[in-house]
């Protein structure tokens, strides 16, 4: 199934892409990070020297001292320039080398496979779950107290700390491992750290950078934590310890808020940046996450159902646009014009890109932001004589209408079906929804009664999704759309991904149950022959237009467009000889 | 099967590696942990005879003319046998028991508190990941400025404005101390009053990490077939929202919060120094304060068996809820 909200925007290319966009969240990470790494690199050039000790303890800040002072009269801007400067560094010392370990153990053992990457898998999953902060207050007890500078410190919290990360860059390079481009390298024989170092680290780099990130928060937390515990890094100046001699002056319990709150300030909103900083680059690594518009009110239109124009007719599309509200809007549908007759399969064929499948949701009003219906009407003409304009349904009529009346089979092979509750919860919840009155017992018969018109067992009503075939999840998904007994099916793409066997067997499925239940099909495919063989009545469609709408046998016969020419010239063996039997019958050899 | 053997094999793997590794540490560290005790202990006028000397050999090496292997074994035996020695810094009692009457508290208030907190961060995430681009949205910056925070500072602040100064919580302790200790009522209400405030802090300072974890898969989700298809059913929003998209959103985080329970357990050290809290984070300071270290030692044997306990617990209830996980392994 092709995704409707995967918009061709003007992504850009190359490392360009590698780049954060600019957004306001990450100007103000940015800006936050870079004043604080100023006043850390700077800041302690300008200011007098922090251990001056004066008879003005706890002066509030204001006058020589803007931050005040400490109990013994020590200068609190100094101090801080310091400390500020100390935690960056242990920071900065613990994000190399936690970054560096990570990337050892989780690159290079998968990259490696066999029995390094389970050892140096089994390794990081044995550090992760030690747990660390103990670990390390052992460690540092162990440690004299005069021995812990800031260095003995990183690396024991760089010790701690590599696991978690190296556990997201293994997942990331074992699918990356795999992928075309980077098997070629291996093919061709270059050398391990070549394919690693040319294939692999860049597409690595921003989850790299966002661990690496992770690393510096956790280190100037840590450090915070540890030095409040008394087993910081006692012989070097640092945030942490800064708080730590703050707390033991019972700065708080004196009112002394400036000595206390600036230094954690400043670790809030350095984390504060670098989160900031992460959620930008969380943007490159999965596009989904970013920001979306603010949602605007829906607007509900009186309904304006189309007229019928005879009882045959079950769906009528009239002058249907649908455009994507981006940059420069992109118009997916362009004035589209189709009826669907009772019992008839009509198909609407195309190659991808070209809106079959914007239009097939529009018409259930399935498009998501930012897809937008910008002009026509589709109206749904009900076997009872009622007349209903589908995008004027209030939201829960329009529940109600959705498979009741029109119902869609997904690409089922693929990620259609629920992949954590079993088939028969994925059968029931449509009747436990539209049909509230059935008890348990008649609901499990209904289910069980699709699954027989389909042709799959009923023991396997139990089964989870991943259990199945390919072409018996398909047939899953055709028995769910029979439930309430539609009048309109859309199916999108119905067996592509299927081996041709199966794929014969869910066709002829189809046409019988059609036959036998009378729904009206619309057939949505990039296989044109496929549908000369299927369909009544066909329409193509390219860049958001139909431009060939008329009965299979007159496309075949007498493609009246160009384009319909071509695609019908671009598929000579795809169906191998069932398309030439088809082609015969029509008379006419090509 | 297959999964359960695995799983059974890496925590038994897990379990020996901090086994080894609090067998070695005061090994490879400088100075003499045996002579510092010895020192402490007859400071506060231990008998020091020969065994006990010996004893804390075992547990700290140095000082033998045993092979290290033969020193090992004999560790892992008295490991196994719950022997754990004796605590320095309160002669002599022995370790497990100081262990015992102090886990409890912390794995009421700390086990409680983490809950919560992925609770309410995991149905958070949800909504906020679900209705996206409303005003949900602007939580997720606000909690992770919460997550920056140092948890001991934010703790502290609120200390002082909420208990100090506005006097609705008690400043410290883990119950009242004129009461002791028993399953009546008088007592537990206590105990609840005085972890409320320490819960609080907890669940503030790490609620927002799942938060945006829950939110991000909710995002991913969302835009899934299987929630295409729920909404083409025609199902009620709520159900699709829970059965489809949350269902499988929640999957990372479970696996998450197994991995998170070692980082809680270490959290609550500074939470239980911070309330002065009579858990076992505070004793692990207390040893640390007092170099005591076979209480020291028992004490991470103990956190590291209770979060690989955890984990394994998680581990099997994943593959409760994740079907694909029991054949796949």
């Amino acid at each position: 199934m092709t995704n409707p909200s995967a918009v061709p925007a003007a992504a850009p290319r190359g490392w360009r892409a590698m780049l954060p966009r600019r957004s306001p969240k990450l100007l103000v990470g940015v800006g936050l990070i870079a004043v604080i790494a100023l006043f850390g690199v700077v800041g302690p050039l300008f200011v007098g020297d922090p251990a001056t000790i004066r008879d003005v303890g706890l002066t509030p800040p204001g006058g020589d001292f803007p931050l005040g002072t400490t109990l013994t009269g020590q200068d609190i801007l100094a101090q801080l320039a310091h400390a500020t400067r100390g935690s960056l560094y242990i920071g900065l010392l613990v994000g190399v080398m936690a970054t560096f370990l990570s990337a050892l153990f989780g690159i290079v053992g998968s990259y490696a496979g066999g029995y390094v990457d389970e050892a140096f898998s089994l390794f990081s999953n044995v550090m992760l779950v030690i747990p660390g902060l103990p670990l390390v207050i052992v460690i540092s007890a162990f440690v004299p107290a005069d021995q812990r500078g800031s260095w003995t410190i990183a690396v024991v919290l760089a010790i701690t700390g590599w696991a978690a990360s190296a556990r997201v860059l293994r997942a990331q390079t074992l699918s990356l491992r795999n992928r075309d481009y980077v098997a070629a390298a291996r093919v061709s024989g270059e050398p391990a750290w070549r394919v690693i170092g040319v294939e692999i680290l860049p597409n690595l780099l921003p989850l790299l950078a966002s661990q690496f990130v992770f690393s510096v928060v956790y280190a100037i937390l840590s450090e915070a934590g540890l030095s409040f515990l008394g087993l910081g890094a006692s012989n070097s100046s640092t945030l942490g310890t800064m708080l730590y001699y703050a707390q033991n002056g019972f700065a708080l319990q004196r009112d002394a808020w400036w000595w206390f709150v600036p230094p954690g300030l400043i670790i809030a909103l350095f984390g504060c940046g670098l989160a900031l900083v992460n959620f930008s680059i969380d943007e490159i690594i999965n596009p989904k996450l970013r920001d979306v518009p603010k949602r605007g009110k829906q607007q509900n239109r009186a309904p304006q159902p189309a007229e019928r124009p005879d009882d045959d007719v079950v769906l009528t599309v009239d002058g249907l646009s649908v455009v994507y509200q981006v940059g420069t809007p992109v118009h997916a549908v362009k004035d589209v014009s189709i009826t669907l007759r009772r019992g008839e399969i009509l198909g609407l064929a195309g190659e991808s890109g070209c809106g079959k499948t914007t239009l097939a949701y529009a018409v259930n009003r399935l498009h998501r932001p930012p897809a937008e219906v910008t002009t026509g009407k589709v109206t749904f003409h009900d076997r009872d004589g009622t007349d209903t304009d589908i995008l004027a349904l209030k939201p829960a009529e329009l529940r109600e209408f959705r498979w009741s009346k029109l119902s869609m089979v997904f690409q089922g092979a693929m990620n259609a079906l629920n992949p954590v509750i079993t088939v028969q919860a994925q059968l029931e919840d449509v009747l436990t929804t539209h049909r509230p009155e059935m008890t348990k017992a008649q609901r499990r018969v209904r289910c069980e009664e699709v699954l027989r018109l389909v042709g799959v067992d009923v023991r396997r009503l139990t089964s989870f999704p991943h259990e199945l075939s390919g072409g018996m999840r398909q047939r899953v998904m055709i028995a769910m759309a029979l439930l309430l007994d539609p009048q309109v099916m859309i199916m999108d793409e119905p067996t592509t991904a299927l081996d041709v066997v199966v794929q014969r067997g869910i066709l002829r499925e189809i046409l019988r149950l059609r036959d036998e239940i009378g729904f009206a099909v619309l057939f949505i495919t990039h296989d044109l022959p496929l549908l000369l063989e299927l369909a009544d009545r066909i329409a193509v469609m390219k860049d958001g237009e139909v431009v060939e709408y008329a009965t299979a046998e007159q496309v075949y016969a007498a493609p009246a467009h160009p384009y319909t020419r071509k695609l019908l010239d671009s598929f000579p063996s795809l169906t191998g000889e069932r398309g030439a039997f088809v082609r015969e019958t029509s008379g006419s050899p090509l | 099967m297959r999964y359960y053997a695995r799983k059974l094999a890496f925590y038994l793997v897990a379990f020996w590696a901090a086994l080894t590794l609090n067998f070695f540490i005061p090994r490879l560290m400088p100075g003499n942990p045996v002579d510092i005790l010895m020192a402490k202990l007859a400071q506060r006028g231990g008998t020091v005879d020969p065994a006990a000397r010996r004893a804390y050999e075992l547990l700290l090496g140095s000082g033998t003319d045993e092979s290290l292997l033969s020193q090992y074994f004999s560790y892992l035996g008295n490991m196994f046998r719950g022997d754990l020695g004796v605590s320095v810094s309160s002669f002599p009692t022995p370790v497990s028991d100081i262990i015992a009457e102090a886990l409890p508290w912390t794995l009421v208030l700390v086990g409680i508190a983490t809950f919560l907190s992925f609770a309410l961060g995991v149905v958070l995430g949800t909504l906020v990941g679900w209705r996206r681009g409303t005003w949900l949205d602007s939580l997720v910056p606000a909690t992770t400025v919460l997550a920056a925070v140092p948890y001991f500072w934010l703790a502290l602040i609120l200390v002082a404005l909420l208990a100090s100064g506005l006097g609705w919580f008690p400043l410290l302790g883990g119950y009242d101390v004129v009461l002791s200790p028993g399953w009546d009522l008088e007592f537990i209400g206590s105990a609840v009053y005085h972890g409320t405030l320490p819960a609080l802090t907890i669940v503030l300072s790490s609620v927002g990490g799942w938060l945006l974890g829950m939110r991000n898969m909710m995002v991913s989700t969302t835009s899934e077939d299987y929630v295409l298809t729920a909404q083409a059913k025609g199902l009620r929003d709520s159900r699709i929202m829970i059965r489809y998209a949350a269902r499988n959103a929640v999957l990372p985080s479970v696996a998450g919060f197994a991995i998170s329970l070692g980082f809680v357990v270490a959290g609550s050290i500074i939470t239980e120094q911070v309330f002065s809290y009579p858990g076992i984070g505070s004793k692990l300071l207390q040893a640390v304060q007092n170099n005591d270290y076979a209480l020291m030692q028992g004490i991470f044997l103990v956190i590291t068996v209770a979060v690989l306990g955890a984990n394994l617990v998680v581990d099997l209830l994943y593959a409760l809820i994740d079907p694909r996980t029991r054949v796949s392994g």
